[in-house]
């Protein structure tokens, strides 16, 4: 170990050099306390020994001094002193001494010292570069975190439209990650896609199970499958790369304000509130399924619940994180508590600010336990959204020839917004490849057990766009070819009168009776052709394309007339859907019978 | 905080009861309390776990009885969830788990 020594006496000095270097110690020796100073600076001693007493600077000055310049590091300084005295002593450690050893000392005492402070200097120096380890490994962590945590909202967030105007949502995440996972999105006919996951536990490893289901959640939307649909894809998904006790509580809500129809699948999250225009709790909505990850899929485990919107409609929906938040003496904010506040006393406008400041008030400070979001759907909004923001973005060929409402003034005054919407949604398509018009034709025929089993819809748009993807088209042939299906099963297939849906009664009624009648189908068809023909100007130039599109059903033929009829009160209950193909396209046309329509959809490039 | 768990065996059955808090905390000791039984799975053995001093549940603890039920050998795990008061039985009923295990 090096040793110095500083002091004034030289006898003193040269008997401990002597002794110390004796024991296998490189000695060094300062003959006052500015020479140990210096000395200290420049040999970096392990230990001082330290005499009182000395000229030009003392030993309780040099051992200040001296515990200055090491202060990232542990050097132990003994005091040798003459002095008995208590208040001498207190003095030598509050200048920075560990130790002292009254003169004259006895030798065996002087190396127990000297090993004592050594035990303690390596116990320290441990301690010291343990702790140097754990911050540059916590720092190593941070960014890893901090870039994971990049990646991870680019993901999740990328067309995320939480910001719709008919949103209003809060996350509070516990950490840096959010196990919570919310996301929004429209679908090709301009239904909005709502998802809300809560995944076991917190921080990180929940956040890595949001990434995959935040894809899967925007890729299949954009393509139009329906929730039950995106359910069992993202189930598939968790069973293969979660462990056994991590799982996702889910739910998947899809708003379509033109149906006026709220599809819910909701697997292990709480009650989802259907509001009234009064701020009346009008029906909660439970969960009927196992959580996500849990166990493969089902039939039944697909099954959507339908139920009527009304545009004054709030719909709630929110994590357990924030009934189950506590205050200091850990009681829990409570389900109760929460649809306390819907209890008509309150304007439905005020309610989400009322119940955030509610529960701030009731934690009162106390340190959150779970990840917290809570989400607000105003019904009211979703209609100008999604009417003006994704298929009828060229409003004026959707109001030709009809007459100017109030419901279209209104319309009016949304659009601007709107488009802006459209545009952010259509931009991962615009990055598809441009294929040139081309002759082409694709045919497809779906018997009973198909129509049973799966919606074909997605695969045939996904074809249709392989082959031929004009550019900002996808959403309106989506929801040109999906009117004219779901008329062609509907009334075509399955008899269905649209008129049913005109009472909240009725509407239930007509969900249900499709459902059990496309269970009972045993004949019948649905024969989709698509035939796609190229356009030429006067100087042979390619300027778009012509889609002929014809849907036919093997039914009786549905009353066609009846639905021309509703075209012009296109705003009403019944026929909405072929009001809206006729203005998306150039020509619609059925036949006799009722049970085969033609339409043309032209683009141009 | 969390909560404690003790363990009584009969030949056929193996009672865990889980006193306070049931959470993440709980992980390492209520597997140690069924990982002997379920080594030899042809013992068909029944679990019982008993919710009677239970005061909270949370998500992690519904993964360790999913962990227990795959460990029990998944469809043909006989296990019960017993004696959970109302406002554990809601969350267990929230996620569907009498799907999974008989509670009672």
């Amino acid at each position: 170990m090096k040793i110095l020594i500083v002091d004034d006496d030289r006898i003193n000095s040269t008997i401990l050099h002597r002794l110390l270097s004796r024991e296998g110690h490189q000695v060094f020796s300062a003959e006052d306390g500015q020479a140990g100073v210096e000395m200290f600076d420049s040999e970096r001693p392990e230990l001082v020994l330290m005499d009182i007493r000395m000229p030009r600077m003392n030993g309780y000055e040099a051992a200040r001094e001296i515990k200055r310049l090491s202060s990232d590091r542990f050097v132990p300084i003994i005091f040798l002193t003459a002095v008995t005295d208590e208040e001498g002593l207190v003095q030598c450690i509050e200048s920075g001494g560990d130790d002292f050893l009254t003169k004259p000392f006895n030798r065996i005492l002087l190396q127990a010292k000297i090993e004592a402070m050594e035990r303690i200097r390596r116990l320290h120096n441990e301690l010291h570069s343990q702790k140097e380890e754990l911050e540059r490994h916590q720092e190593r962590v941070q960014q890893e975190l901090d870039i994971s945590q990049h990646l991870f909202s680019n993901i999740v967030r990328a067309g995320n439209l939480l910001d719709a105007p008919c949103l209003r949502h809060i996350s509070r995440p516990m950490s840096q990650f959010n196990g919570d996972l919310l996301v929004a999105s429209y679908n090709p006919a301009g239904g909005l896609h709502i998802m809300l996951g809560d995944f076991t536990g917190h921080g990180l490893s929940a956040a890595v199970g949001a990434m995959p289901l935040s894809e899967l959640f925007y890729g299949m939307t954009a393509q139009g499958y329906s929730i039950g649909d995106i359910a069992d894809e993202m189930n598939a998904k968790l069973l293969s790369i979660m462990p056994t006790r991590m799982f996702c509580a889910a739910c998947l809500l899809e708003v379509d304000i033109r149906q006026q129809s709220l599809m819910v699948w909701n697997g292990g999250l709480p009650d989802i509130l259907l509001v009234d225009g009064n701020g009346r709790l009008q029906q909660s909505i439970a969960s009927y399924h196992l959580p996500l990850g849990i166990r493969p899929f089902n039939p039944d485990d697909r099954k959507v619940s339908i139920f009527e919107l009304r545009p004054e409609t709030r719909i709630f929906l929110y994590s357990d994180g924030l009934t189950e938040a506590i205050r200091p003496d850990n009681q829990m904010y409570g389900t109760e508590r929460l649809e306390h506040h819907f209890d008509g006393n309150l304007l439905p406008g005020l309610l989400f600010d009322t119940i955030l400041a509610d529960l701030d008030m009731f934690r009162a400070g106390a340190q959150q336990t779970d990840d917290i979001t809570l989400l607000e759907i105003n019904c009211a909004r979703a209609n100008e959204e999604a009417v003006s923001g994704t298929i009828l973005a060229d409003l004026d060929m959707f109001r030709a020839g009809a007459q100017q409402t109030d419901d279209i003034t209104l319309l009016e005054i949304n659009c601007a917004r709107a488009n802006e919407e459209a545009v952010s949604g259509t931009t991962a398509h615009a990055r598809q490849k441009f294929i040139p018009p081309t002759n082409w034709s694709l045919s497809f025929f779906f018997s009973p057990q198909l129509l049973q089993t799966v919606d074909p819809l997605p695969a045939v748009i996904n074809a249709v766009m392989n082959l031929q993807a004009p550019a900002g088209h996808r959403e309106r042939i989506y929801t040109t070819l999906a009117e004219l299906y779901s008329n062609a099963l509907d009334h075509g297939l399955l008899g269905l009168d649209t008129r049913t849906k005109q009472t909240p009664e009725g509407f239930m009624r007509y969900y249900t009776m499709r459902e059990e009648r496309l269970a009972a189908l045993e004949h019948g068809f649905i024969r989709l052709e698509l035939t796609h023909i190229p356009q030429y100007d006067e100087k042979q130039q390619k300027i778009g394309g012509e889609m002929h599109i014809r849907v036919e059903d093997g039914g009786p033929g549905f009353d066609h007339h009846h639905v021309h009829s509703t075209l012009e009160g296109n705003l009403g209950h019944g026929g909405r859907g072929i009001a809206l193909v006729r203005s998306l396209c150039t020509k619609l046309a059925y036949n006799e019978a009722g049970n085969c329509a033609d339409v043309v959809y032209r683009w141009t490039i | 905080m969390s909560g404690t768990i003790s363990i009584a065996r009969t030949d056929q059955e193996t009672t865990i009861s889980i006193k306070g808090r049931f959470n993440f905390e709980m992980h390492s000791q209520f597997r140690a309390a069924y990982q002997e039984e379920t080594v030899d799975k042809n013992r068909n053995r029944r679990f019982v776990i008993d919710l009677t001093g239970t005061e909270y549940i949370d998500s992690s603890a519904l993964g360790m009885l999913l962990l227990l039920r795959e460990e029990a050998g998944t469809n043909d795990a006989d296990i019960e969830i017993a004696n959970a008061r109302p406002e554990i039985r809601k969350i267990l009923e929230t996620a569907n788990f009498q799907r999974l295990f008989k509670i009672t």
